[in-house]
């Protein structure tokens, strides 16, 4: 479904990534984890064409975005990106939901525009996305009076409604107050297993990871240091950068 | 011997005597004449802009001024032992400037007339002067000022020619300055122009593509304004003419300048009053009331010139922003020039340009038009840095977030970026907007009769600069603040919604 080869990116004279290589099988579950800075958000941008790379190749349901660098975009690789974005789902950090719109037109904006689908048929989806998150009550509020775990579920099913193949979340409760942390990823979690939703999610929640991932992979200073199966990445990991990034995750999580 | 010192003595005391008697006002005067010998300087008031005859930049010279006022203002201050400075005023300004204070006499071709009379002081007259109706060769209709009814004619603001084509009733009069309108009569802009005739044998005479209309009319007086307790410095300027009259001195400066004709042998028996004059007691009589009509009339074009001149900024402005912004990197650099230049240069130029500089290669706009054009071109390159930074205050997680729904860039600028931007912007554009309200008069330089023009004229014209400023201050006033409280509440519902 995903699938990275060779990924290359720089920001000015310093060189995050060099050569990454990734598979996520349609279905997948991947955490990356990895201390800030990393580069697992750069890395999930690369996803979906909000980074453009100096090297490699991004492959999307067999749609290829290239390197670009910084010259210009074609009007070719224009497209790639947006038929990569109609297929792939986003969730931010800051939730960046529309502030000047309701909480029912952020859902039905997209699809109304993007996909023309019927504005009546829109919001009979939002309102059905609503209703699962339980916020239909809020259907017409604006986004600034709603919790950041209120608006962080609001995102994710505004990023739903397109229908997407694929969903990336990038630290989805990092923002979040502690108490709220729990609806988001429960939220995750029901898309996860109920719809078998393809998912990267860079995260530090490693309970959640381990929970809900078919695989981990493991960032440091733009490099994957390690990936596999849950289980043995948190119990037996191999490398020393590995273990000593768990332990101060760990401990302080307890 | 004795009783010479004692008639000598008793001449002093009462001479101190009748001194202590004399009103402040007098003592006040001859202390003026003290002052001005004490400093050295004769100062008085003239508006050399567009000048000659009266007193100009040499054209050999421009850095040194002449004129026939600048020589009868030396042999005034030769008479007084000191030499003359030149103040340079606005013409319509000269009265007032000269109550202020700023200078000891103003001589500007200044008509003698009761209602200045009532303000100042005049000396006794140095000029006759009459009035020259100037048309294009090709104009056969127009011999007199009577033809000029439903007509476009060039005038001074406040001058005694202003007032007569103001009693011929239903004449478009357009005001000038400093800038005579000939120019603009030779490129059709007005079917004549009605001026002092010393202005048109200078200013309108020369060109090949007018004539004048008709013998000159409207004969009158100039005379040197002083402050009205002045009688000291009047008396020494009245002889200084009187000689200068006597002598042929005055005929033969005359002759020199071209000015001499036979109606200048009046100056020597002053008669009364004469057709300019009646027209001025009528006009400065009036109540208040009657300015009404033209001061709304003067709005009314503040109005639609600040809502036409904005409706252009915005278009324009968004324009360049969307260039500066979004565009190929060659539109980039242009609309980034454009707001530079057009921000680091002073708007009075630009109007300029617009109105006196273009004609010179073939387009010539009406005052209306270049002023429109002016004020939405400036204007535009401020909206755009407001929009500029409206849309770069919208967080980059906005522009994010719609592209990763698949927005094209331009459906994510208009409705997401855009509508943001829109209300961080518009506290600033409404601010914009009641600036470029006000600004609007500065196109009365390009001969445009807006809300302030309105009231320079009247003013000039009637001397009621107080009462007619605070009228004119609350129409202003009376139009702005509406328009903040609207904005205000817009803002409020943008945000509330």
């Amino acid at each position: 479904m995903i699938n990275i080869k060779n990924l290359h990116k720089s920001f000015g004279a310093h060189r995050l990534f060099k050569g990454i290589d990734l598979d996520v099988a349609r279905g997948a579950v991947v955490a990356l984890i990895g201390p800030s800075g990393s580069g697992k958000s750069t890395f999930l941008r690369c996803i979906n064409g909000l980074e453009a790379f100096e090297e490699g190749v991004v492959l999307v349901d067999g749609i290829a975005l290239h390197a670009s660098g910084r010259s210009r975009l074609s009007g070719d690789d224009r497209e790639a990106v947006r038929q990569v974005r109609l297929r792939v789902g986003m969730v931010f950090q800051q939730f960046n939901l529309f502030p000047h719109l309701t909480v029912l037109e952020n859902i039905t904006e997209a699809p109304v525009r993007v996909l023309g689908m019927d504005r009546a048929q829109a919001e009979e989806q939002a309102l059905l996305f609503l209703r699962r998150i339980s916020l239909e009550k809020k259907a017409h509020a604006r986004p600034g009076t709603l919790s950041g775990g209120e608006q962080q579920r609001v995102a994710i099913s505004r990023a739903l409604a397109m229908r997407p193949r694929a969903m990336l979340f990038d630290e989805p409760t990092a923002s979040l107050d502690p108490e709220m942390v729990g609806e988001v990823l429960s939220v995750i979690r029901d898309l996860v297993y109920q719809e078998g939703m393809t998912t990267l999610v860079s995260t530090h929640e490693m309970g959640f990871a381990r929970e809900v991932a078919d695989r981990v992979v493991v960032f440091a200073d733009g490099e994957v240091i390690e990936s596999g199966r849950p289980e043995g990445i948190f119990t037996e990991p191999k490398h020393e950068r590995t273990r000593a990034f768990l332990s101060r995750v760990l401990n302080r999580n307890q | 011997m004795i009783v010479f010192f004692v008639r000598l003595f008793c001449a002093c005391a009462l001479l101190l005597a009748l001194q202590g008697m004399m009103p402040i006002s007098d003592a006040a005067a001859s202390s003026h004449l003290d002052a001005i010998r004490a400093r050295g300087i004769l100062l008085w008031g003239s508006d050399s802009e567009g000048g000659a005859p009266y007193v100009f930049p040499d054209p050999k010279d421009p850095s040194r001024l002449i004129g026939f006022e600048l020589e009868i203002a030396e042999a005034v201050a030769q008479e007084l032992g000191v030499r003359a400075q030149l103040v340079q005023t606005a013409w319509d300004s000269l009265i007032p400037a000269l109550e202020r204070g700023d200078y000891d006499m103003a001589m500007n071709g200044l008509e003698i007339i009761p209602e200045r009379e009532k303000r100042v002081l005049f000396s006794r007259p140095y000029y006759v002067y009459t009035l020259q109706l100037m048309v294009r060769k090709d104009e056969e209709r127009i011999r007199n000022i009577r033809d000029l009814q439903g007509r476009k004619v060039g005038t001074l603001a406040g001058a005694v020619a202003h007032d007569m084509l103001r009693k011929v009733g239903n004449v478009d009069i357009r005001s000038y300055s400093a800038a005579w309108p000939y120019e603009d009569l030779a490129l059709g802009r007005l079917d004549a122009v009605f001026l002092d005739t010393p202005i048109t044998v200078y200013y309108g005479g020369p060109d090949k593509r007018l004539k004048y209309a008709g013998p000159p009319e409207g004969e009158g007086f100039y005379g040197i304004a002083l402050r009205k307790d002045d009688r000291e410095l009047k008396k020494i300027i009245d002889t200084v003419l009187d000689r200068m009259l006597r002598t042929g001195e005055l005929k033969r400066m005359y002759e020199r300048w071209g000015l001499w004709d036979r109606a200048q042998l009046r100056l020597l028996d002053r008669a009364t009053s004469d057709a300019g004059e009646q027209f001025r007691t009528e006009s400065a009589d009036a109540p208040l009331v009657s300015f009404l009509p033209m001061l709304l009339k003067g709005a009314g074009t503040t109005v639609l010139l600040s809502i036409v001149s904005m409706a252009m900024a915005i278009s324009l402005g968004l324009l360049i922003t969307f260039s500066r912004l979004y565009g190929p990197p060659g539109v980039q650099t242009v609309a980034a020039a454009y707001v530079e230049i057009y921000r680091g240069t002073p708007l009075l130029i630009q109007l300029f340009i617009l109105y006196y500089g273009l004609p010179n290669i073939g387009i010539a706009l009406s005052p209306i038009a270049a002023a429109i054009i002016g004020l939405g071109m400036n204007y535009a390159a401020y909206e755009a840095e407001v929009y500029r930074a409206g849309i770069e205050a919208v967080p980059r997680g906005q522009m994010e977030a719609a592209l990763s729904l698949g927005m094209p860039r331009p459906l994510a600028v208009r409705r997401i970026v855009l509508p943001q931007a829109f209300q961080i912007s518009l506290p600033a554009v409404t601010n914009d907007f009641i600036a470029l309200f006000k600004d609007s008069s500065i196109v009365s330089v390009i001969a445009m009769v807006e809300l302030t023009k309105t009231y320079g004229i009247l003013a000039a014209t009637t001397l009621r600069y107080f009462e007619l400023g605070l009228i004119v201050a609350i129409l202003y006033f009376g139009m702005s603040y509406p328009l903040s409280l609207l904005a205000r509440r817009l803002e409020k519902k943008l945000k509330g919604r």
